[in-house]
């Protein structure tokens, strides 16, 4: 195993970046190139890493297995939420994705049984990939970039195929694609269900990096992190996506180096990632390099 | 007989509380057609503001809750006027309103949190009084004062709606912007009135929840999320609506733990919401137009 040569701190820092490009870039997907208001993003995520979770330490699946069906089952989820959803337009669609998150982080606190609730799921074991476990914190880390890379490079592909400009004609023009004979509620099915896919892989990455979960990861405050690091990237934008996930990740770290208690750090998160996002609303509101408004 | 009675107590206090909260949130709603969800950290707000004024300043507990009411309403108007209204001036769609309303409602929060810490705090103004039996059910004096004024409060906002030039102007709005400004209507002067209403309506609500239960600094996302559902079940657009929906959703909630577990009340609230949102997003008494395709 190589030697750590960068510090722990910044290795941390940068497994979270590439779990959160993963999560972004897959809503981007749905959000700015689709066009589709999804608001329970988060949800997904989470589904992804209590599937993960619970395959692994409950029925003792190898880790492959479980980090495949995080994704899976997540995409499944997509499926089902525009399933139960197409017939919404506009805000009620948004207010339904948000209330799916809702009720997802309800289900994990209630549904004791599987998911043990607020306790959530402590000892979920570390990759193991052709009989290598991932212990060290840097291959993680390089575990986390492997996976990061590829997810981005086939969405990348995704999004500049003929499907992908499909979809940004279903994000443009919705009523003149069904004047052209193309079924737009099915290309959202599959946009949906890609996202999701990528979303619940994030999932399964995170549950595994930290070794435990609760409900307490999928609140709203997550869903505004995951939204801002969208809006400032810019919508239909896989480079201000990346870009922002490492600097809305990045800026709060200057509290630490404030020697503020901890009492003041996790609201102070909370409170630049909440004044970043409403300014870049009101100030500029197609981000770094978005192409679209958000409609 | 007296589980009945209890459950239909509490559904009652339970449901004016919610009603409390979606009364404002629909009114707003109402006239600006976007999710204002930082409505309920104004409950919260209002609660932190009367703890403020009487319990850390000692200030005499009427003008403590006058003041907590002025503070409401002019919360409201700096919400609107520094925040929504510049992005309705640049045509950001409603959904851009709604994610502001978001980041509004978690920057406060936490700005709470960071101010008066993380721990609960309590409003000592009435004493733990002995419950009354009332029909076999225990209710506290205050949990009466909570269903009554409410009571109340829905009557005049009812007659406020109907019989004033400025509810007339409001209704006006709510029903059609553009016809409404055609007969001389002042859309923002309406909008800005609503959103002072409206959060005075919140500063009622965080008043009377300050009294009856702990303060907590997320205690706004756990508010809202209860008066938003209320206002869904009920149909969004229209504040009576809302407030019956509101009222529903308590009833269901504490007749549901009669056959569930206590632990179910949220998973009820949200089941309800989903069935709502997804099979008859209009709401009960609510209109069709505007929200299906």
């Amino acid at each position: 195993m190589p030697v750590e040569f960068i510090s722990p701190y910044i290795t941390n820092l940068l497994i979270f970046i590439g779990i959160y490009i993963i999560l972004v870039v897959s809503l981007n997907l749905t959000l700015g190139y689709t066009g589709m208001l999804n608001l329970g993003h988060v949800a997904l995520f989470a589904i992804g890493a209590y599937t993960s979770a619970l395959l692994m330490t409950r029925l003792d699946f190898p880790f492959v297995i479980a980090f495949l069906a995080a994704g899976i089952f997540a995409g499944f989820f997509g499926y089902v939420l525009v399933l139960a959803t197409k017939k919404l337009k506009g805000d009620y669609f948004a207010l339904a994705t948000l209330g799916f998150a809702f009720i997802v982080v309800n289900l994990l606190l209630n549904l004791q049984g599987l998911t043990h609730g607020p306790l959530g799921i402590p000892g979920i074991p570390k990759p193991s990939l052709f009989g290598l476990t991932i212990q060290s914190n840097f291959s993680y880390l390089i575990f986390v970039a492997i996976v990061a890379f590829v997810s981005v490079f086939i969405i990348y592909k995704i999004v500049k195929s003929p499907f992908g400009r499909i979809l940004e004609a279903t994000r443009d023009d919705e009523i003149g694609l069904r004047v052209l004979g193309k079924n737009t509620v099915k290309l959202k099915y599959k946009a949906m269900i890609i996202s999701g896919f990528f979303a619940g892989i994030a999932g399964s990455l995170f549950a595994h990096y930290l070794s435990f979960i609760d409900p307490s990861s999928f609140h709203l405050s997550e869903i505004i992190l995951v939204l801002t690091i969208v809006i400032v990237g810019g919508l239909a934008s896989i480079k201000g996506s990346i870009l922002a996930s490492f600097v809305i990740l990045l800026i709060p770290e200057v509290l630490r180096f404030l020697a503020l208690p901890s009492s003041i750090i996790g609201p102070g998160r909370q409170i630049i990632y909440a004044l970043i996002l409403i300014t870049i609303l009101m100030y500029k509101p197609r981000g770094l390099f978005g192409r679209v408004d958000l409609e | 007989m007296s589980i009945f009675s209890q459950l239909t107590v509490n559904g009652l206090i339970a449901g004016s509380i919610y009603a409390l909260v979606a009364s404002g949130f629909s009114l707003i709603y109402g006239t600006n057609k976007f999710m204002h969800f930082a409505h309920g950290v104004s409950v919260a707000v209002a609660a932190y503001l009367l703890y403020s004024f009487f319990s850390l300043a000692g200030i005499n507990f009427y003008f403590s809750v006058l003041l907590t009411l002025i503070f409401s309403g002019v919360f409201g108007l700096l919400m609107y006027r520094g925040i929504y209204l510049p992005l309705q001036n640049k045509k950001a769609s409603n959904v851009i309103l709604l994610i502001a309303s978001i980041g509004i409602l978690i920057l406060v929060e936490n700005l709470i949190q960071i101010i008066y810490g993380a721990d609960v705090k309590v409003i000592n103004f009435i004493e733990v009084a002995q419950g009354l039996n009332f029909f076999g059910a225990i209710i506290t004096p205050l949990q009466i004062v909570i269903i009554l004024s409410s009571v109340i409060l829905f009557v005049s906002l009812y007659f406020f709606m109907k019989k004033t030039r400025l509810g007339r102007d409001m209704r006006a709005v709510a029903d059609n912007k553009e016809l409404a400004s055609i007969v001389g209507i002042n859309y923002k002067r309406v909008a800005s009135y609503s959103f002072i209403i409206g959060s005075v309506l919140a500063g009622i609500a965080g008043i009377l929840i300050g009294l009856e239960q702990n303060l907590r600094p997320l205690m706004g996302t756990d508010l809202i999320i209860r008066g938003f559902t209320g206002a869904v079940i009920g149909g969004i657009t229209s504040v009576p609506a809302s407030i019956l929906g509101s009222y529903i959703l308590g009833f269901a909630e504490n007749y549901g733990i009669w056959f569930l577990p206590s632990g179910y009340k949220d998973a009820i609230a949200f089941a309800l919401l989903l069935i709502f949102l997804l099979f008859r997003p209009r709401g009960l008494f609510g209109l069709k137009r505007e929200v299906e395709k």
